[in-house]
């Protein structure tokens, strides 16, 4: 069938109108007698005596969680390796798309005033949204005491910065 | 009172509104599945054509019904969904012949706006999801594993809120749906989204186009190699991939339904609302596409649903006119049409409104339809029993009996029919013009009555007469041999077949005769006690030229014998009860069955099951079919036997699902039938009726009849009168040019020949709205009335009608009265000698009064306020029932010393009426759009005001069907002597063609019935684990609740086509013998 079709216009001349993709219908070699009956036999009416029920595991049920709480709970198993397409994904049904597609972009700006109204994530992720509020002053301050280097300007090393504090947070809440 | 009622379906859902193709029976065959709303058929592709397999009733409306196969199956599953979001997915055991349940579940959430557009079913080509959008801006995923077994199913929020339309795309490495929505600005746009099942998310898909056509209604996925999508608007179709983007303009039109030809997807066919068909193909090099094209092939119905079968042949399935089973021919016919139909499948959906009428006045009734809509639109008179076509009739006075014969043995048709008279027989036969006229057989005694004739073996006739039997050469026509009766006796009964001779003399001697080449034997002879009144020798055994059983019927003990052949042994005897001799016996077979039939003098038949190999009498039953002696005789009708019985109301008996049925004919009195197989009259009968030989053929051995006046436009009331004998019609024509403009047209059509003999065209936007036949107080003419709505453009409402009287004068509807309204008339009921108009919110009661010039006029009289839209209105006495818009039922009564109507209680339920009518005095039946039955009633005895106010509901059923009119009426004879016939009935007519009957029982039987009812509940399982009573349960909106005070008659009756084990299983549970039930459960199935 796949071939025929292919087939189907090389022979524009010879036939008008439809005709020429009317050639080489599909057959399976059914109804293929010339007069088509329409007596044959007639039709049972289905009485159902046998059990219908389907088996044990085959009763489909629907998840009622809601929505959104099973997003978060899926994005926090897999909250470790914290790819940034699951946390698309995560965000997703929350937003608009055309916000999702300045999210990937994830400048620090917007950012900053998504923060406040985002729900409770997963605390690394809460964490890191904190670190990029706070100015280089009280960011220094934190590594300071967190007996790590302080050196580097917000404006270069920003990422540098907040990188060194996740680092510690993550071997910290692994230690705990 | 009627209280408790009784729902069955006479005539089944017809609207096909889903069909598909695969390998569901086995994996060679290839099916054809048709839904048709709460059904499922079953046909078999053969060489030959469809062959029908199976009607399943499904426990729902159905919402998608899809074939798909599984990883790792040799066979298609189907999945279907009903609209109260139910699922199952059902496999055919091939075995068994039974349908399994694989998985069903509810698809319900607590939560969530159903959807605007319908439900949307669909299963990714790959198997690995079944995704479905029930609710506005959810999509719910049902996954499958790898095995094919589904997981739990669980929601994604869809943005789209106003989805149109969403597909699974093929060819994706993940499930791929392309959704089709519409924005807040009305603008309309495709999206894709990939379904990541990890995850139960969406994530945004490979594509998206924006900004299509305004009118895109449809995507069609194309399968591989090419992929990608389909998108079909009302102007343009665009092809749609991630990597192409093509379109062509098409003439506007509305895409309804598709069907894929190729399974490469390059050909596809497209149905628009105005019933063309087009080809679609879709131009690819290799893998790439390089454009669209777009044929039209032809006309059919109005399409619902197109499936490609195989070898050009198409079905077409219809909601607005017959389904069809099409051809498409490659050069076009002389139309310049590529389309042939080769069948029609009857609809009569949908049935927007109809009338109960009695035109052969036999007091039988018959339902007249306004069927289909738009250029399908019909009028379809639906009549309980068999018709017989007359094609010649002679004048002919005192027949006797009449035999058909043919000029030699192995002649397919039959030459000559003999006639037999008081005191002489006379012989017909067709001559070279292929007219009927008199011969003669010269060995056949003509001066005396002929007893039995038959044709014999070795080119012999046989003719038994009072003295004798002669046995006569069919080819030289002379005498071959006589057997003279003994003398001092006389023949008084005799039978023959084409080997044997059976009769009977005076004094009840038996005398059996075998016929050899031109011998006649004595074989056998026998003695009984008494005179025999009927005998029967019909071979039904294996040799179909020698019986070994003979039926005698016996006088004095009013008994049916069953003798051995040649022995003339006596095998059974069966004491039939009662005073009333046996008149007519009959041995015969249906569908492998083999039966006696016994009829006797009062018009009562008797049939009883044969064992072929003993002889013995089972199974005994008993129905009346008249009140006159029956003479029973085997026709045979499309190559199936069957038995005709005449008498004063002839009947054809017939069987279907090993079953007897018995059938009404469109005669008055037959006294005797022959079948009359002549080459110029092909399987016709002659009938021998009040002085008249008529030969006629027979309708299809069905148990209802229909038949179908085309009308080219669609009929939306329709009303009889019964003194001008005409049917008058309002309807709307299509003009298929200028704008898409519509004309009404009111239609005044013969009631016989359903011609239309006069019309009268409405203005502009003018809709006519009800019709009525009636006549005034102080006015002995018969009028139509007809009420009529200005339907403008910019007005929500009417805010103007008209009220116009006819007069049916030579034929002719003449115009006598018009009334100018403030709004649209409704309904029109007649009232009291005057008419009562539901216009808009308000009813209105109209007088007729005569001028002073000697014209008459309308005169306003008094009116009631206080509804949306008074939609439907019933009258009894001075009581008005109307059924509202969407505040259920209320009550009124027109007051004559006030002359005013006043609201007397009223149904708080808010209910969308789509029907109403009166079942007595204080019982009202309704119909509302969420396909419910209901009934409240009227509370006279209550203690206070707010009581008397309130119609109490009653009873409440789920229907599964809109119903769009009540009538009272029947559709089958009333026989005065049985129980059934004093039942009251009420005729509904649904959008989906269904004809149903509600019957209104007595009290011990309803309590009788619902035991029954509740006990084959648990021997008929719903197909696919659906449960019977939650299908059964009033559901709205707002509310669900049990079913009360109706009965599921379509249950109730199928006890009788139960295995023997079941029906005791229920007998056992009931306490009550199965024949009992069986006799209570036969007696019900004669309401419709």
């Amino acid at each position: 069938m796949e071939g025929s079709s292919s087939q189907l216009f090389d022979d524009d001349q010879k036939s008008s109108g439809a005709s020429k993709f009317l050639f080489n219908l599909p057959s399976r070699g059914h109804l293929s007698s010339t007069v088509i009956s329409s007596n044959l036999g007639g039709m049972r009416v289905y009485i159902c005596e046998h059990n219908t029920s389907p088996p044990e595991s085959q009763h489909i049920k629907t998840n009622q969680q809601n929505i959104l709480i099973r997003s978060l709970m899926l994005n926090d198993k897999n909250g470790d390796s914290s790819s940034k397409d699951v946390k698309a994904a995560a965000e997703g049904p929350r937003k608009r798309a055309a916000e999702r597609v300045m999210d990937s972009r994830a400048s620090a700006k917007k950012a900053n005033t998504q923060g406040s109204s985002q729900p409770e994530g997963s605390s690394s992720r809460a964490a890191e949204k904190d670190y990029h509020s706070l100015t280089v002053e009280r960011l220094r301050a934190l590594l300071k005491e967190r007996g790590l280097s302080p050196k580097g300007k917000k404006a270069c090393s920003l990422d540098e910065l907040i990188a060194r504090l996740k680092c510690v947070n993550g071997s910290s809440q692994k230690s705990e | 009172m009627s209280t408790w009622n009784y729902v069955v379906t006479a005539h089944k859902p017809t609207n096909v509104t889903h069909s598909c193709v695969g390998n569901f029976t086995s994996p060679q065959e290839l099916n054809l599945i048709v839904a048709k709303c709460t059904r499922i058929e079953i046909h078999l592709l053969t060489a030959q054509g469809l062959q029908p397999m199976l009607d399943v009733p499904i426990y729902g409306r159905i919402a998608t019904l899809e074939l798909f196969r599984p990883h790792g199956e040799a066979q298609d599953f189907l999945f279907i969904a009903t609209e109260r979001y139910k699922f199952c997915v059902l496999q055919w055991d091939s075995e068994t012949s039974e349908l399994i349940t694989r998985a069903m579940g509810d698809v319900s959430d607590r939560i969530g706006r159903p959807t605007d557009n319908g439900q949307i079913g669909i299963i990714d080509p790959d198997c690995r999801l079944i995704g479905l959008h029930l609710y506005d801006g959810l999509f719910k995923v049902i996954p499958f594993d790898n095995k094919g077994q589904l997981k739990e199913a669980f929601n994604i929020r869809l943005e789209e809120l106003q989805v149109l339309d969403i597909k699974f795309l093929y060819g994706c490495s993940k499930p791929t749906i392309v959704v089709l929505y519409q924005d807040n600005k009305d603008a309309r746009h495709v999206k894709t989204y990939e379904v990541a099942l990890k995850e139960k998310d969406f994530v945004e898909g490979p594509w998206a186009q924006n900004n299509l056509d305004n009118g895109a209604d449809l995507l069609i996925p194309v399968p591989p190699p090419l992929c990608g999508v389909l998108i079909v608007g009302e102007e343009t179709i665009v092809y749609c991939s991630a990597n192409a983007f093509k379109a062509i303009p098409i003439r506007p039109s509305i895409t309804k339904a598709y069907g894929r030809v190729d399974a490469d997807g390059s050909r596809y066919l497209l149905g628009d609302h105005a019933g063309l068909l087009h080809l679609l193909v879709i131009t690819h090099e290799k893998e790439k596409v390089t454009g669209l094209k777009i044929e039209l092939l032809g006309e059919t119905s109005i399409a619902s649903t197109i499936s490609y079968l195989d070898n050009a042949v198409v079905f077409i399935g219809s909601s607005y006119g017959d389904s069809q089973l099409i051809k498409l021919n490659q050069q076009p016919d002389a139309k310049g049409s590529y389309v042939e139909v080769l069948e029609r499948f009857v609809n009569l959906g949908p049935i927007v409104d109809f009338c109960v009428v009695d035109l052969e006045r036999q007091g039988q009734g018959q339902v007249v339809t306004c069927s289909g809509a738009y250029k399908d639109g019909s009028l379809r008179v639906v009549r309980n029993g068999i018709g017989i076509n007359e094609q010649a009739s002679v004048e002919l006075q005192g027949i006797k009996g009449m035999w058909s014969l043919r000029s030699s043995t192995d002649d397919p048709f039959d030459t000559f029919l003999v006639v037999s008279f008081i005191s002489e027989t006379r012989i017909l036969a067709m001559n070279l013009e292929d007219e009927l006229e008199e011969t003669e057989i010269e060995g056949f005694n003509s001066q005396v009555q002929t007893l039995f004739c038959h044709d014999a073996v070795y080119n012999q006739l046989v003719q038994v007469t009072s003295s004798s039997v002669r046995l006569v050469s069919s080819t030289s026509r002379e005498l071959r041999n006589e057997w003279h009766a003994p003398s001092g006796y006389s023949v008084n009964v005799a039978t023959a077949n084409a080997t044997q001779v059976l009769l009977a003399t005076g004094g009840g001697h038996l005398v059996y005769l075998e016929i050899g080449d031109g011998t006649l034997t004595e074989v056998k002879h026998a003695q009984l006690e008494y005179e025999i009144s009927c005998l029967d020798i019909n071979p039904i055994g294996e040799n179909s030229n020698y019986s070994h059983l003979a039926a005698v019927g016996m006088w004095t003990d009013i008994s049916v014998r069953i003798f051995s052949l040649p022995e003339l042994n006596l095998i059974t005897k069966e004491q039939l009860g009662g005073e009333i001799i046996p008149r007519s016996v009959l041995l015969c077979s249906f569908e492998g069955t083999s039966y006696l039939l016994c009829a006797l003098g009062d018009g009562h038949l008797l049939n009883f099951q044969v064992n072929m190999s003993n002889g013995e009498l089972t199974d005994r039953k008993k129905v009346s079919l008249g009140t006159q002696p029956i003479t029973l005789r085997t026709f045979s009708s499309k190559n199936t036997t069957h038995v005709f019985a005449s008498s004063d109301r002839p009947t054809v008996i017939y069987s279907s699902n090993k079953k007897l049925l018995y059938s009404n004919v469109n005669l008055k009195e037959v006294g005797h039938m022959c079948p009359f197989n002549s080459a110029a009259f092909p399987d016709s009968l002659a009938i021998a009726k009040e002085g008249e030989l008529t030969i006629g053929t027979i309708d299809d051995i069905q148990k209802l009849h229909i038949r179908t006046i085309p009308l080219g436009e669609h009929a939306r009331r329709i009303c009889h009168q019964e003194q001008s004998r005409t049917f008058a019609i309002c309807c709307l024509k299509n003009q298929s040019s200028a704008d898409e403009s519509e004309m009404h047209f009111i239609r005044l059509l013969d009631d016989q020949t359903l011609e239309c003999i006069s019309t009268y065209p409405l203005d502009t936007f003018e809709y006519g709205c009800s019709i009525l036949s009636c006549s005034f107080s102080d006015d002995t003419n018969v009028y139509y009335c007809v009420g009529t709505a200005y339907v403008l453009p910019e007005e929500n409402e009417p805010t103007k009608g008209r009220i116009l009287v006819f007069i049916v004068e030579d034929g002719k509807l003449q115009l006598i009265a018009e009334k100018e309204t403030k709004g649209a008339v409704y309904s029109l009921n007649a009232f009291n000698g005057k008419l009562l108009a539901a216009i808009n919110q308000k009813i209105q009661l109209y007088k007729w009064m005569l001028r002073e010039d000697g014209s008459r006029e309308i005169q306003t009289e008094c009116g009631h306020h206080g509804h949306i839209l008074a939609l439907y209105v019933k009258t009894r006495g001075d009581f008005i029932v109307v059924g509202d818009l969407m505040k259920s039922i209320s009550l009124l009564i027109y007051k004559h010393e006030e002359g005013a109507i006043e609201e007397r209680a009223r149904d708080y339920n808010a209910n969308w009426m789509s029907a109403v009518e009166i079942l007595d005095d204080d019982t009202y039946l309704g119909a509302e759009n969420n396909f419910n039955l209901f009934t409240v009633r009227k509370n006279s005895e209550g203690a206070t005001d707010e009581e008397r106010g309130r119609l109490e509901v009653i009873g409440e059923y789920h229907l599964g069907e809109f119903v769009n009119r009540f009538r009272h009426g029947s559709l089958v004879m009333r026989l005065p002597d049985s129980e059934v016939g004093q039942i009251q009935t009420v005729i509904f007519g649904t959008v989906n063609g269904a004809i149903g009957v509600i019957a209104s029982l007595p009290h011990d039987q309803y309590v009788f019935l619902e035991k029954l009812q509740s006990n084959l509940r648990k021997v008929i399982k719903g197909v696919g684990g659906l449960s019977h009573e939650q299908w059964r349960s009033f559901n709205n909106e707002k509310r669900t609740a049990e079913a009360k005070n109706f009965l599921d008659g379509d249950l109730i009756e199928s006890f009788l086509d139960l295995s023997r084990g079941k029906m005791e299983e229920v007998s056992k549970g009931m306490g009550v013998s199965v024949e009992e039930l069986s006799k209570r459960v036969e007696e019900l199935t004669r309401l419709h």
